[in-house]
């Protein structure tokens, strides 16, 4: 393979690999939506669950605080997610300036390969500070906000963490509900079943965004 | 590559038509390109879709360095007019795009800044090349609601967009009509159902043929000179259009 083609090529796989980008990014912003609306239930279930635990009286003092901090937990997770949605969306517009520049950059290739004299020159001139350009600037400004996202998640991760850890307290506090142990033990074991959803969301998104980073 | 044959010059002068690119994919329809060059200025008339810039940046700057385009005019809105404006301002970042002030804002998606864009009021307006005065002039809802021509009263050259347009078959490239009556049926279905109103082509019929033309040269399809201008504009105004007959 000559330079040309190997450059030609090289334009090529930086378009499709900005495509990948962007369709990762899409998978990460359904995992988000599905984390938001799962937040959003706990934070419903944990108000029922307070309700529960006012009628259960006294024996249900530590279900009652547990739920009370589920609720706080339901609303710091929406509140995070709303961050990390807003942080896809600057990939969003950086992976498609970068997706712009690079088909700019193909079809001057195209460009290229038909000219001659004065055109070829002022073509080879443009690709080459489009390159520099593209080299300095929006590639690091992209490589910013993934590291931004991989410190997001990982955060995000550690605060479910915490939600699971209430939830299984909630489970064992529901034990010593008395006349309403039935119920508050079903309560529990949906803000189990919910939080262990979200786990399975994050995993997944933290995939894709491992995948957009690599690509 | 497209061919780039000048079609009038005097002096510093000319008008360069870019045309029938013969490696062009069937899948995109073909455009003709017009360049308007005043000594070092030049405009270049609807400069055409992304798809065929290579095209259409090789065979210009055999001719003329391209970086020196000081303008762009776009008819109107369409793809393949002016898509590949974010190309053209790649070289001239200073570039400007004269059109319709009812696309300005749509246009703007295919590339350029604030800047680049001057708009032209619906009765049209001059616009200066050099030494020379064009004249942009109304051709509104032929076809597009917000729609302009380039008239050069000194070449007596009227730029007329997709008016005259004729989708030509295959071995039918010739860059001037030789015999109308066989041409313009490349051209009927055309009109019949892209020129939307016949009150506005029976405007345009009136004011234009009151203007000195040697050339009316379209978008699409071959180039009208001398009295086969006259018979465009009379068979366009016997014309029925703006009505679509579904079988």
């Amino acid at each position: 393979m000559n330079d040309d083609a190997a450059e030609k090529g090289d334009q090529m796989a930086i378009g499709n690999q900005r495509g990948r980008q962007l369709r990762h990014i899409v998978r990460i912003n359904e995992e988000i939506k599905k984390v938001i609306a799962t937040a959003f239930t706990i934070n419903l279930m944990a108000m029922n669950a307070i309700f529960l635990a006012k009628r259960a009286g006294t024996a249900a003092l530590g279900f009652g605080v547990l739920s009370n901090e589920l609720r706080r937990f339901a609303i710091d997770l929406q509140k995070q997610m709303a961050i990390l949605s807003e942080m896809t969306y600057e990939s969003v517009s950086t992976v498609t300036a970068l997706l712009k520049q690079a088909r700019l950059n193909q079809m001057l290739e195209r460009t290229l390969d038909v000219c001659e004299g004065l055109g070829r020159r002022l073509v080879e001139d443009a690709l080459h500070s489009r390159l520099n350009d593209m080299l300095a600037g929006r590639q690091e400004q992209s490589d910013a906000v993934s590291r931004r996202l991989t410190q997001m998640i990982a955060d995000t991760v550690q605060l479910v963490e915490l939600g699971s850890v209430l939830a299984r307290s909630a489970k064992i506090e529901a034990a010593y509900g008395g006349g309403m142990s039935v119920s508050l033990t079903q309560v529990s074991s949906d803000f189990e079943q919910s939080i262990s959803e979200i786990q399975g969301s994050l995993e997944k998104l933290t995939k894709h965004h491992l995948e957009e980073s690599a690509a | 590559m497209k061919i780039a044959e000048t079609i009038f010059e005097d002096g510093g002068h000319k008008w360069i038509a870019l045309v029938r690119d013969p490696k062009r994919p069937h899948h995109i329809i073909d455009t003709n390109e017009y360049l308007i060059v005043c000594d070092d200025d030049a405009i270049l008339c609807d400069p055409g879709g992304s798809e065929i810039f290579p095209a259409v940046f090789s065979a210009l700057s055999a001719e003329f360095d391209p970086s020196r385009i000081g303008a762009l005019f776009s008819s109107h809105q369409d793809p393949d007019i002016i898509s590949s404006l974010s190309m053209w301002v790649e070289f001239n970042p200073d570039i400007k795009c004269y059109l319709s002030w009812l696309w300005a804002g749509f246009v703007s998606h295919f590339g350029g800044t604030e800047k680049t864009f001057v708009v032209i009021p619906d009765g049209g307006m001059d616009i200066l090349v050099g030494g020379l005065r064009l004249q942009a002039i109304p051709a509104h809802y032929l076809h597009s609601s917000g729609n302009l021509q380039l008239y050069d009263p000194k070449a007596r050259i009227l730029f007329s967009g997709d008016v005259g347009a004729a989708l030509l078959p295959p071995g039918e490239d010739g860059l001037f009509v030789e015999n109308f009556d066989h041409h313009i049926q490349h051209a009927e279905g055309f009109h019949r159902r892209w020129m939307g109103s016949e009150s506005a082509k029976r405007d345009w019929c009136e004011r234009v043929s009151r203007l000195e033309i040697d050339m009316l040269c379209p978008q699409h399809g071959a180039i009208y000179k001398g009295e086969d201008v006259a018979r465009f504009i009379d068979w366009f105004a016997d014309l029925e259009v703006g009505v679509l007959k579904i079988p």
